[in-house]
């Protein structure tokens, strides 16, 4: 009876592991993924830096044309999805060094950065980008498709990018581009 | 869950084709309210709705439609009837126990086989009646002030047995009002103060020239939510809608005209993921996948301007090569992005980027009247040439 009870017990206790183990696998692959970029960083932080980077590409409206151009950075790769993320907006705020205009206006800064389970990052910016925009469909289409394409294309599991000003979900920047829901990129404004 | 999706009103849409025609059923659990009209090959039904509705659609295939979406505004909502051909016409009737609309939809001289349901179908046209005048009310007063002239009806055919109300309607918007001045050229020309006129003389000239009446969606310098701008043309059922911006950019030497339809952009990854939730059957998620939307049987949309890309792409390519060889403007073509101010708007609709304000040439023309005369004359001749091709019944 009892070596019964406890076999049963046994058989449950292992149950209830395998389903929690389930649970966490499948539950967000994509969290998973970002702690083992985190977990090894984190060593190697300890370790004395040896300072990585990661080469990620911008896009920048060209004066020349009217289409993107894309421009290399170096950002340091011992972080987090979101940290690394955010220093590419960071990185795009600082403008263009091959003289290609701001789609920015000036003192536009990052607040924060988040990438969600479902691939949908939230970039949300200070109350400048939308109230000192310079308006004009062509250069709001710059601005909000600056950002997502530069945030989909380095990082493969972002997927959607959702823009929001001081921390609020926005209708549009400027009154053109809806900003209502997340945005896929736009490889098209992009120059061959 | 369960029980709270028992107590609202329910809406069971379903599709049957018959020898000749195509039958849409719409079942509710209370009285309907509703009117269809054609676009093209779009049957819009409007279903007076102060309160939400659940929507339960099965999902179909049909010779006659194409696919079926829905929208929901202020206080109705709003379904589009995608048909496989143009020339379709469609019966409505109206009955009752259950409360369903019944809309067969097929070419003129449809359905001589299967007298029984079509017979039905007209026995009790009742429903429609009371409604009718109510929508229409809606705004009759402003018409009547703003309309100048009745405007004449010379190249627009008149409309055959379709529950004819009257003239229709264009919904022009001047981009931007009030404390939202839009662009800035710099010696300091603003977007709002430049896409009223434009917009007026395109409704003096749309009104002495075709049979359609124009509502502006503000008539002074004031601030008018993109929400409202789209509102008012459904609330119109308008025909078309034709927001009137003037752009702006980073680069200096940007210039030209460009008309834009809407963009899906995320919308249609969010619609099939929609679409298969809703209907969470493998089979559907294969056909998602495998083919376009267009081929999806029932797209889920809270976009009401999705139905109409098609046809806004045309427009605007009809208004776009008219102001490229009017003005003489360098052209940068026909583009999609996903303008908030399209997005709810329940017909074709573009909007118009007459010139660049950042461009101090263009900023110089941009004021003068006769420039924005002659922009308006390309805007008009576009229109004129789309609903040439594409008369709306």
């Amino acid at each position: 009876m009892d070596t019964k009870r406890l076999l049963l017990l046994g058989v449950l206790v292992v149950a209830a592991i395998i389903l929690v183990l389930v649970f966490f696998r499948s539950g967000g692959e994509e969290k998973i993924k970002e702690v083992s970029v985190e977990a090894p960083k984190e060593q190697e932080k300890s370790a004395e830096q040896p300072l990585q980077t990661k080469t990620v590409t911008l896009f920048f409206l060209s004066e020349e044309d009217s289409l993107l151009h894309p421009e290399e950075r170096e950002i340091s790769d011992n972080s987090s999805l979101a940290h690394l993320a955010s220093q590419t907006i960071e990185e795009l705020l600082k403008g263009s060094r091959n003289g290609s205009p701001s789609s920015f206006p000036d003192e536009t800064k990052l607040r924060e950065l988040f990438v969600t389970g479902e691939g949908i990052a939230y970039v949300d910016f200070s109350g400048e980008i939308s109230d000192r925009h310079t308006s004009g469909s062509t250069a709001e289409i710059f601005t909000v498709f600056t950002v997502v394409n530069s945030l989909t294309y380095n990082f493969k599991s972002i997927k959607r990018v959702f823009i929001l000003v001081e921390g609020i979900e926005r209708e549009t920047l400027a009154g053109h581009i809806d900003l209502s829901r997340p945005l896929l990129p736009r490889y098209d404004l992009v120059a061959n | 869950m369960l029980s709270l999706s028992q107590d609202l009103p329910t809406l069971r849409l379903s599709v049957k084709d018959f020898d000749t025609y195509g039958q849409v059923t719409i079942e509710s659990t209370v009285p309907l309210s509703t009117h269809v009209e054609k676009h093209t090959a779009i049957f819009v039904v409007r279903i007076r709705a102060d309160k939400h509705f659940v929507i339960r659609r099965e999902s179909f295939q049909s010779r006659y439609i194409k696919s079926i979406g829905w929208a929901r505004g202020s206080d109705y909502y709003m379904l589009t009837i995608n048909v496989t051909d143009v020339d379709f016409i469609h019966e409505a009737a109206n009955l009752t126990n259950p409360h369903r609309l019944i809309i067969d939809i097929g070419l003129p001289g449809m359905k001589t086989a299967e007298a029984q349901e079509s017979s039905v179908s007209r026995a009790r046209p009742s429903q429609k009646a009371p409604e009718k005048p109510k929508v229409s009310e809606e705004k009759p007063e402003e018409t009547v002030r703003s309309e100048r002239a009745q405007p004449k009806s010379e190249n627009i055919p008149s409309p055959i047995s379709a529950p004819s109300q009257g003239i229709k309607t264009i919904v022009i918007d001047p981009g931007h009002g009030g404390l939202e001045a839009g662009a800035k050229g710099r010696s300091g020309t603003l977007e709002k103060s430049l896409t009223l006129p434009i917009s007026k003389k395109l409704k003096s000239i749309i009104e002495r020239n075709l049979a359609y009446r124009v509502v502006l969606t503000r008539e002074n310098d004031v601030d008018v939510s993109l929400e409202n701008r789209a509102a008012t043309a459904n609330n119109n059922r308008a025909a078309l809608f034709i927001s009137i911006h003037v752009n702006g950019s980073p680069r200096k030497a940007a210039y030209g005209s460009e008309t834009f339809f809407l963009s899906l952009n995320a919308t249609d990854e969010e619609a099939r993921r929609l679409a298969y939730m809703e209907n969470n059957s493998s089979e559907i998620e294969s056909r998602i996948s495998s083919e376009r939307d267009d081929d999806i049987m029932m797209i889920l949309w809270d976009m009401a301007q999705s139905a109409f890309i098609a046809q806004s792409s045309q427009l605007a390519e009809n208004i776009q090569t008219e102001l490229n060889s009017l003005l003489g403007t360098k052209n940068r073509g026909i583009k999609q992005a996903p303008f908030k101010v399209l997005t709810g708007v329940a017909c074709p609709a573009v909007l118009v980027e007459v010139a660049f304000i950042t461009n101090p040439a263009e900023e110089k023309k941009l004021i003068e009247e006769d420039f924005q005369d002659r922009v308006a004359q390309a805007i008009y001749r576009g229109i004129a040439n789309f609903l040439r091709k594409y008369p709306l019944e």
